[in-house]
């Protein structure tokens, strides 16, 4: 029993300081609202610090196999925890600019946290439901936090009534799963297929709803309808939020059904994964040029990054019967995009101001002539979102690439790259429109020390990453081996 | 004469009827109560009969799973279900003035969408699922039968082999609180409460100023 | 004689009603609402049916958590219906089209 509280130390250390935070947040004055941000800050580092002091080197169970330690979780964990003390840092700054700091955001932050890190080692069925619940409540409840917003609040609704349906849907293919196989434990569920391939037809008809489920919640076409909406009404903080951390959690949650449960039925959800990531690919980066917010405009690069990130996970697979690299070029590819998403509307937080959002592509217009350093660090996040050398974007889509035609799947590349094509204009005229239009107005872009500071980190990091991907790729292969 | 008949139709009956027979019947009553409700509950006009028809399916889904043996959870059902979360549902109907005309605008026009979606739904999961494949894992069915505590047996796996997630539930409604708290509650502005902190703290500046004036002539 | 079957099935009507039901309501969010309780229900239909059948009392004990998680869900969407109604007196989610795309 101690061992296996010992395995859970971060989750509960995370828990604990989010209700003492809670506590605490009731007690202290607004105007000293700032202290409850240091203390949530401080607990996404304690627990840090305690995900990797504690890192797993092999697979251990625990709490009757609910809850599965291995390298991945444990490295899934460490991104996540790392990308939210990014996103807190801009959240803070967004939302005392725009004069709604709450404790209550950070708080339900940390259990956003909470769910993801559940989600990423979860050992059985219903503990991947219980963490994507946890997380999703949270994420519904911090897009209407705007309250006096009215498309934050619509798109609270449409997020959480979209958001309830996948759940739905998720739930009955666990169901079925559960019904034909007779047990929750993923690994477990594994074996019956190994051994029961009679029935597969049945299990299939689980697998399906499961696949449409984790469809909607990654956002991948034609179950994509929340994320422009979502994106553009929630507040920019909670946007940046939305488009990170959650799709790190969301990777390892496929990872666990796709690779710990259902390996016996690769060929089944690889082609159903092979039809979304095209149509994915397609959609996010067509339609994405049509765009004049750049909330919106950065949605549908979502879809279309997403559209990747399947390429990456479909690939992985019989390249792992080798041995070679496990899902690293999807984990990889994760992990980055959300390093760049945090930074693109990391900048979209830093151009506005009181009442005035900055997400119209007009307010990027000749960026260049008012503050040249900025608008260079804008540059890195579009040429690394368009995946263009030697930023770190253009690295993860080689990797991807590379498994993809190492799989056998070569006209599935060759689709990608022309869509990666496409996608690049929409991100270039962006960096047109800072570097060769005349300003709109001359208003100086205000923004503390500490926020140029993070912001620059955020691109140098981008830089630095793609100058050397090979450090980041290692770790990779190492946690994802099989 | 007649109360003979009356009393002799009923043995012809029982000796027909076993019990697996009369819990097929059992059965079909409640699953068409259920059906009929849930249709009512997507077509009503009324958001409030709509609550109402809720409140039906889930009492007759209820009495299934009784007949399925799971005796905790059909009484949970009716007392968390209908007795918390749909007299909240309720609350929130009658707290919302609600436009009804505005409401069913749509209602015609994604009528034929939606009866099409349901109908290749049913056809194409019903054809699978009723084609018999999900089969059960055991030969023959087995019945706990009475004397059997299904609380004490979902009691005990709860919090031993499913500690962990019961935590995590915890967690969510935890949240749950939160969330709902922070969204709804807003401090208000009207009420004439004292703060006598504030009372005492109060300094002369605060109060009154004095205004140098012209003397006015005379 | 009651078999997994007739149960399944029973669970497959009522999910694709739910389903048709957030097609056709998809103005009037507080049926929406409803609608996914119901999609709730016919999935807890499917688990007790099996936890019954195969005799493992596992199925029960998702249930008892699709409960608790359908609960807190309910409390926090009817929140947000509120905050929605204040904001712009109507629970029309389609009519807002501040959002086009």
């Amino acid at each position: 029993m101690l061992i296996e509280l010992q395995m859970i130390l971060p989750e509960i250390v995370l828990m604990s300081m989010a209700c003492a935070l809670l506590v605490f947040d009731a007690f202290i004055p607004s105007e000293r609202r700032h202290l409850t941000y240091l203390l949530a800050q401080l607990a996404l580092l304690v627990t840090a610090v305690l995900v990797v002091a504690s890192f797993p080197q092999i697979t251990e169970y625990a709490f009757n196999r609910t809850f599965v330690d291995d390298p991945m979780s444990g490295a899934v964990k460490a991104f996540i925890l790392v990308i939210t003390l990014f996103i807190f840092f801009y959240s803070h700054d967004y939302l005392k600019e725009h004069g709604i700091l709450k404790g209550e955001y950070f708080v339900l932050g940390l259990f956003a946290v909470l769910g993801m890190m559940i989600m990423a080692s979860a050992g059985s069925l219903l503990t991947i439901y219980l963490g994507l619940e946890l997380l999703s409540l949270c994420l519904y409840a911090m897009v209407a936090m705007h309250r006096d917003s009215p498309p934050a609040s619509e798109a609270a609704m449409k997020y959480f009534v979209l958001g309830a349906l996948a759940s739905g849907l998720l739930l009955y293919g666990i169901s079925i799963i559960y019904g034909i196989s007779g047990t929750l434990d993923l690994q477990e569920i594994n074996n019956y297929i190994l051994y029961n391939s009679e029935r597969l037809p049945m299990l299939v008809y689980g697998l399906v709803f499961i696949i449409v489920a984790i469809a909607f919640k990654l956002g991948a076409v034609p179950f994509h309808m929340w994320i422009p909406d979502v994106y553009q009404g929630a507040p920019t903080s909670v946007t940046l939020f939305i488009s990170s951390a959650p799709k790190i959690a969301a990777f390892a949650m496929t990872i666990r059904f796709v690779n710990d449960a259902f390996m016996h039925l690769t060929p089944e959800w690889q082609g159903i994964l092979i039809i979304l990531s095209i149509l994915s690919m397609a959609m996010g980066n067509i339609i994405a040029i049509a765009q004049s917010n750049i909330k919106r405009m950065l949605a549908y690069s979502t879809i279309a990054h997403i559209g990747f990130l399947l390429l990456g996970i479909i690939s992985s697979q019989s390249v792992s019967a080798t041995g070679v690299t496990g899902f690293a070029d999807a984990l990889f590819y994760v992990v980055t995009y959300a390093l760049m998403s945090i930074g693109a509307f990391g900048f979209v937080i830093l151009m506005g101001r009181k009442g005035h959002e900055a997400d119209e592509l007009d307010d990027y217009k000749g960026l260049a002539d008012k503050n040249p350093w900025f608008a260079l660090i804008m540059l890195i996040f579009m040429f690394s979102l368009a995946g263009v050398p030697p930023f770190v974007g253009f690295w993860a889509k080689w990797f991807v690439l590379k498994e993809i035609v190492a799989t056998g799947l070569a006209p599935l590349a060759v689709i990608a790259v022309v869509f990666s094509i496409i996608g690049a204009y929409y991100y270039l005229r962006v960096v047109k429109l800072m570097y060769f239009d005349k300003p709109v107005s001359m208003t100086a872009i205000k923004a503390t020390q500490t926020m140029r500071a993070v912001i620059s980190l955020n691109g140098l990091a981008i830089l630095l990453l793609g100058v050397s991907p090979g450090l980041l790729m290692t770790f990779c292969i190492e946690v994802m081996k099989l | 004469m007649e109360s003979d008949r009356v009393i002799v139709v009923p043995r012809c009956l029982l000796r027909i009827i076993n019990k697996k027979m009369f819990e097929l019947i059992v059965f079909y009553i409640f699953a068409a109560l259920l059906l009929t409700s849930a249709v009512m509950v997507i077509t009503m006009r009324n958001p409030v009969h709509a609550a109402l028809s809720l409140i039906l399916a889930f009492f007759s889904s209820a009495a299934i799973w009784l007949l399925l043996e799971a005796e905790f959870l059909a009484i949970v059902l009716v007392l968390v279900y209908v007795g918390a979360v749909m007299v909240l549902f309720l609350f929130v109907i009658m707290m919302l003035d609600i436009n009804l005309a505005k409401i069913r605008e749509g209602f015609i026009r994604f009528l034929p969408v939606g009866f099409l979606v349901a109908l290749v739904m049913v056809i194409v999961m019903g054809s699978i699922v009723g084609s018999g494949i999900i089969e059960p894992l055991l030969e023959e069915r087995v019945y706990y039968g009475p004397g059997f505590s299904n609380t004490q047996h979902l009691g005990q796996t709860l919090y031993t082999d499913y500690l962990y997630p019961f935590e995590i539930a915890g967690a969510i409604l935890l949240v749950a609180i939160i969330a709902a708290i922070s969204l709804t509650m807003r401090a208000r502005r009207d009420t004439k409460a004292q703060d006598p902190n504030r009372q005492v703290a109060v300094k002369r500046s605060d109060r009154v100023r004095l205004v140098s004036m012209k003397t006015e002539d005379r | 004689m009651l078999t997994l079957t007739h149960i399944l099935l029973l669970a497959t009507a009522l999910f694709c009603i739910s389903v048709a039901g957030i097609f056709i309501n998809r103005k009037n969010v507080i049926v929406l609402l409803m609608c996914i309780e119901l999609m709730l229900l016919a999935v807890n239909m499917n688990f007790i049916a099996f936890s019954h059948f195969n005799q493992d009392i596992t199925g029960q004990v998702f249930v008892f958590f699709i409960l608790t998680v359908a609960a807190a869900e309910s409390a926090i969407g009817l929140a947000i219906l509120v905050v929605l109604f204040r904001n712009h007196d109507s629970i029309n989610v389609e009519d807002m089209g501040s959002m086009k795309g």
